[in-house]
């Protein structure tokens, strides 16, 4: 029971990240797409600043201690939503979060197979193979 | 003609986001999951910024002129990597995953259905009902994956 509520929560969260696709679309049109991946950028940063600032134990200098590749997924994230704002108007949402897990699919095999980014090396996971190829017929359908 | 390009782009989208969340997991591991997600935010921020006030064509409408529904986003960004957090240690990432990819994937068609948030309507149709049959294949086999990651990890601790 406790399961599933959990569950639950999780996937309005999912229903949430559609949410935010739908609202970018239309804002970068509007305002331009750069703007729009600023605006999403800018008050999440705002927002975690605060909650960092009354979070009980800070580890903010543990953080400049990592080695620096660690650091890079703030180079990553903007090109995400740059995606996200310039595709969901162009093909919608639909189509957009299908080819997003397209890709993410493909990466985690990748970075599985090859070890990229200090994983362990895995051999090619064939429910995962599957799915992609269930993946793409699907994207081609829509 | 465009087609293919945003298929490229959508790719590189997801390949980016899913070599985000490997990063960003090692990362959080090592000092908190806020700390690192600050992180990713003030980067983002930085980086954007610097590319708007370079390279963005004058608009007619800004971000301070625009209804302020419009600029909610990032709520739903943070709410989700909350509820990520929560989650993942109580119901497994195998399940956490699935919920996640089923809610994106459900709201998305009925957005694009319903044109909601101002968006274009496309409409569900048979293709897209076909579409919808072999995604929820394609989650039962993520599901499938996972699970098998969970018990090798159990099997052969290190």
């Amino acid at each position: 029971m406790r399961h599933a509520l959990i569950l639950l929560g999780v996937l309005i969260a999912g229903m949430g990240l559609s949410v935010e696709a739908g609202l970018l679309g239309p804002l970068g049109e509007q305002v331009g797409h750069l703007s729009a991946t600023l605006s999403i950028f800018m008050v999440g940063a705002l927002l975690l600043s605060l909650a960092l600032v009354f979070s009980p134990k800070r580890h903010l200098g543990t953080l400049f201690k990592q080695p620096r590749w660690l650091l890079t997924g703030g180079i990553l994230g903007p090109i995400y939503v740059i995606v996200l704002t310039l595709a969901t108007p162009l093909v919608g949402v639909g189509m957009t979060m299908v080819g997003i897990l397209c890709g993410q699919v493909a990466a985690s095999v990748a970075i599985d197979h090859f070890g990229w980014l200090g994983s362990e090396q895995r051999k090619v996971d064939g429910y995962r193979v599957g799915a992609l190829v269930m993946i793409l017929a699907a994207l081609w359908l829509m | 003609m465009l087609l293919p390009l945003i298929f490229i782009l959508l790719l590189v989208g997801g390949a980016v986001l899913a070599a985000q969340s490997s990063i960003n997991g090692r990362l959080g591991a090592k000092t908190g999951v806020i700390e690192s997600a600050w992180l990713t935010f003030i980067m983002g921020a930085v980086l954007t910024f610097l590319l708007m006030f370079f390279f963005e064509p004058t608009q007619q409408a800004t971000l301070f002129s625009v209804p302020k529904w419009q600029l909610t986003g990032a709520l739903f960004g943070v709410v989700y990597m909350l509820a990520i957090v929560f989650a993942v240690p109580r119901v497994g990432t195998a399940a956490a995953t699935v919920a996640v990819i089923s809610g994106q994937l459900l709201m998305s068609l009925l957005i694009d259905h319903f044109g909601w948030l101002s968006n274009a309507v496309r409409p569900l149709d048979a293709s897209r009902y076909v579409a919808m049959a072999l995604l929820i294949g394609a989650i039962g086999l993520i599901y499938l994956s996972h699970q098998q990651r969970q018990h090798r990890m159990v099997n052969q601790p290190s």
